[in-house]
């Protein structure tokens, strides 16, 4: 309950802080958007600018057009972009998918890779085995997951003549698809974060290991396996759940250079869009959707600590 | 005698100069034509070695000729790269009446053509509104509209044809453009165009009523008004003669509104998803920043068309991810894609078919005139003079292709060939002489050793910032010792600048609307211009744009632009790179188009698609 009632705050000054940030950054929206609309080709003058902006509501005192925003937030609207009649929250729940269900499978890809072979790097220490999964772990840490993406597509469509699909596929509407389109981004991104997580699981096991508690269990004859399984994993899991937690975090908001080189249209590609013409109606709803996304993910990792270290529960 | 492909082979062959007159008639005789008929051709045509007549596609009868003065002055020229060359210029017609016969009811040139299926377009299709000439992306809206007249797309956009006007008059002294409306031709709502639409349209274009920002009104600064003489026709009075009117008609943007819907929404359309047109396809659904889908418009007034039964236009922002949708089957046709996948796409010759075509949008350095030393013509032109364009078109050849081109972009009928231009002064490729010429102007313009501190001010997007501002810091400073330094900025914040004149040097991209150079001179280098940012003035080239603007004869007009190119290259506004070219690509079974036929840009409409699969 204290976790939860120190997120709202927390809440509360990132609205201020990004809807100050909106208006102390230089560009005018207006003026940007004009730009866009004409390639470059058009020019409007003082006056057109001015009307341009009373039709948009930005000559209301700041204060007015943040408690607009809030309250409309508060009730579930985010709004529409400053020229699109689709509402935001259409878009968000489109491309929303597609960022979680990556995001998901990517931290999914992780565990299912990273975790293993952090233990067996950690159980067979010095090993050959131990050296490449090393060298795993320092490839995929050093390489950017959008280059990896990109060499991917290479690949994929010079030798197969195939690329992930261009428009969104609900995984409802076609599995298959949906599948073609999530699986890259999921996997080049899951490589990475697979590298990392191996890396903690390692070094906590590691610690582990060293702990009397395990001297003892071996010493009483408990199985190797059973000693890991239930000794050593669980104890060395709670540096593996808060990386993880935040990487999904970060993922959910969209992994920008991933998607571009995908081609997926996800969440990042739709900020960073917003960014270049000065939405800033999808710049702060947007933004203030990842504060709350990373404020209950970071939540649920607190909360999953009692349940994982039961020491913890007791404190 | 309906043309066929061979009579048109017979017509190009003769305007490219490969027959003779005699050849010409021959082969004409031999396909049926009539002598007289045949006669009639020659006559209109001209020379031999500069025909100036395109027949009319479709015609059930002999064909009649577009008469003289309105006809593309095809110059061959050919391609920088291992393209297919572009075979004609601009279809620039100045006074001329609309064709005998209906040259606007099209047909696809290819034979055969299916029904059905759905043609996917990839590009960028977001938009800042739906309203076209507030604004809004016209390479996406154009599918639903039509306008008065239209480049024709069944001859690569060589002609002039009529749209939704069935034809047109034109005064003897060019001050008024009557244009007859098709009768039956109603928008999607059902509602009947009448040239009230039309008046409302260009009225709201010409004399925006408040509330409304129209950014074409300059374009139409020599129209003094537009009325309606009944429901069915509309005339342009002219305060002046105009060379480029109907060119200026043909621009995508001039779709025609509903006055109705126009009444209904105060005159602006930016938040009306979708007004309703008259075009060959009718909105269905859009996905922001993804996809729209357009469906058929059953009661299109070209009754044969649309062969397609929609056509989805997928966002794709990355011209690499255009590229391998194409080569993948993603998408069947792009505008406009990435070198490297382009390249791919030229060798699979079976399933892919690739043309450049050129634009008009330019990588200009513009030059604040009103800041020293740069209000100096000589130092203006000794940097003109330094700069190696070629240089500079292979540094940037990832990033997008830069064609040699001088003042008036290839795509127009009076541009300077390209075998001419390598041999100019400030565009030949041995800077020997250019350099040793620029030293000496700088010298006499009081800077014998250099210049310092100079500032070039360039977009934060990498391939401007990192590749071409660099190159020409690298290439000033070594040629004249002109020390720049680069100043990065985002590009919104960039414009602002622009606009200000808080600047020195700033690499941009302007362009003009169509081929002809004259909405280009009247924007950025006429004094005063909206556009023109350095604060540039040069009355004898106002003098010379305003003469060229009002005549209508292509030969004296030629000769106005060749001066004007030439007073620009001696007094030059910018530091002139060159005009781009657009890598179109597509799955050979697009048919229809015309596309490998295309000299010039037009991301415009698909009316005659069809897929032959």
């Amino acid at each position: 309950m204290r976790r939860l009632l120190t997120a709202i705050p927390t809440i509360f000054g990132i609205t201020v802080l990004i809807f100050v940030a909106m208006r102390i950054l230089p560009g005018d929206p207006v003026a940007s958007i004009a730009n866009e609309g004409g390639g470059g080709q058009y020019v409007l003058s003082k006056a057109d600018l001015a009307a341009a902006r009373v039709s948009l509501g930005l000559d209301k005192p700041l204060p007015q057009q943040y408690i607009s925003w809030i309250a409309d937030v508060a009730h579930g609207n985010l709004g529409h972009s400053f020229w699109n009649k689709e509402p935001i929250s259409a878009v968000v729940l489109r491309r929303g998918t597609i960022s979680l269900e990556i995001a998901l499978l990517a931290v999914l890809f992780s565990w299912l890779v990273g975790v293993p072979l952090g233990i067996l790097s950690a159980t067979r220490r010095n090993s050959w085995l131990d050296n490449i999964v090393r060298l795993f772990m320092t490839m995929f840490l050093a390489i950017p997951s959008f280059w990896i993406g990109l060499s991917a597509i290479l690949v994929l469509v010079l030798v197969f003549t195939w690329r992930p699909p261009l428009t969104i596929v609900q995984v409802w509407q076609d599995p298959v698809r949906n599948m073609q389109m999530v699986i890259g981004p999921a996997l080049a991104l899951g490589l990475g974060l697979a590298a990392t997580l191996a890396r903690m699981t390692r070094s906590s096991v590691l610690e582990s290991l060293g702990e009397d508690y395990v001297r003892t269990a071996r010493a009483k004859g408990v199985r190797e396996m059973l000693v890991i399984s239930r000794h050593v994993f669980r104890n060395a899991l709670l540096p593996v759940v808060t990386t993880s937690g935040v990487a999904l975090g970060g993922l959910i908001g969209g992994a920008v250079a991933t998607e571009t080189a995908f081609g997926v249209p996800g969440l990042g590609t739709y900020l960073v869009q917003a960014l270049s013409s000065r939405d800033w109606m999808v710049i702060q709803n947007l933004v203030l959707l990842y504060a709350v996304v990373f404020v209950v993910i970071n939540l649920i990792v607190d909360l999953s600590y009692g349940w994982i270290d039961p020491r913890i529960r007791y404190q | 005698m309906a043309l066929d492909d061979r009579v048109v082979a017979i017509f190009d062959a003769f305007q490219s100069g490969r027959l003779t007159r005699r050849q010409f008639a021959k082969r004409l005789a031999a396909a049926g034509f009539a002598s007289s008929a045949v006669a009639a051709f020659l006559a209109a045509c001209g020379s031999s070695s500069n025909p100036t007549t395109t027949p009319v596609k479709g015609a059930s009868s002999a064909p009649a000729a577009i008469p003289a003065t309105s006809a593309p002055n095809p110059t061959p020229a050919p391609a920088p790269t291992p393209a297919p060359a572009p075979t004609a210029a601009s279809a620039s017609t100045t006074s001329a009446a609309s064709p005998a016969t209906d040259a606007g009811i099209l047909k696809s040139p290819d034979p055969n053509p299916k029904r059905g299926g759905t043609l996917r377009l990839a590009f960028g299709v977001t938009t800042s509104n739906y309203d076209m000439q507030q604004g809004a992306n016209a390479a996406v809206l154009c599918h639903l509209y039509s306008q008065l007249v239209r480049l024709n797309l069944v001859d690569g956009l060589k002609t002039i044809v009529p749209d939704v006007a069935e034809k047109w008059e034109v005064a003897p002294d060019g001050l008024a453009y009557t244009f007859k409306l098709r009768s039956g031709v109603t928008f999607h709502d059902g509602t009947p165009l009448t040239s009230a639409d039309v008046v409302a349209t260009y009225n709201r274009m010409i004399s925006p009523p408040q509330g409304v920002v129209s950014l074409l009104k300059d374009r139409y600064s020599t129209v003094a008004k537009v009325e309606a003489v009944d429901p069915l026709t509309v005339k342009f009075t002219m305060k002046e003669p105009s060379a480029i009117f109907l060119l200026l008609l043909t621009d995508t943007t001039q779709a025609i509104y509903a006055k109705k819907t126009l009444d209904a929404n105060t005159n602006d359309l930016r938040k009306v998803q979708v007004p309703p047109g008259t075009g060959a396809f009718m909105f269905k659904e859009y996905k922001e920043a993804e996809k729209w889908t357009l469906v058929k418009n059953p009661n299109y007034w070209n009754k044969d068309l649309p062969y397609l039964d929609a056509v989805e236009l997928i966002h794709v922002p990355a011209w690499s991810d255009r590229g391998t949708a194409i080569l993948t089957g993603q998408a069947d046709l792009s505008w406009n894609v990435s070198k490297e996948t382009w390249d791919e796409g030229a060798k699979k010759t079976d399933t892919i078919k690739t043309n450049r075509v050129t634009s008009f949008s330019a990588y200009q350095v513009i030059i604040n005139a009103k800041q020293k030393p740069f209000d100096d013509p000589r130092v203006r032109r000794a940097i003109n003079l330094a700069l190696n364009k070629q240089g500079l078109i292979q540094a940037y050849i990832t990033q997008e292709q830069i064609d040699l081109t001088r003042w008036v972009p290839h795509g127009g009928e009076f541009a300077t060939p390209r075998d001419k231009i390598a041999t100019l002064p400030g565009y030949r490729p041995d800077k020997t002489q250019d350099v040793a010429d620029a030293k000496k102007l700088l010298a006499d313009a009081g800077f014998p050793n250099g210049i310092q501190g100079v500032e070039l001010l360039s977009a934060s997007v990498p391939p401007h910032a990192e590749i071409m501002s660099p190159a020409i810091q690298d290439q000033l400073k070594r040629a004249l010792n002109i020390d720049i330094k680069i100043r990065v900025a985002e590009r919104s914040l960039l414009v602002e600048d622009e606009k200000a004149g808080r600047f020195t040097l700033v690499l941009d991209t302007p362009g003009g609307p169509i081929s002809d150079f004259s909405p280009i001179g009247n924007t950025y280098f006429k004094t005063g211009g909206s556009q023109n940012f350095g604060g540039y003035s040069n009355p004898k080239f106002d003098d010379l744009l305003k003469q060229s603007d009002r005549e209508l004869d292509s030969a004296k007009r030629r000769a106005l632009l060749d001066q004007m190119q030439d007073l620009l290259d001696q007094d030059p506004p910018w530091l002139f790179i060159g005009y781009t070219d657009h890598l179109l690509m597509w799955r050979a079974y697009v048919k229809g188009l015309a596309l490998d036929k295309r000299v010039q840009l037009e991301w415009g409409r698909v009316d005659t698609a069809w897929l032959d699969k």
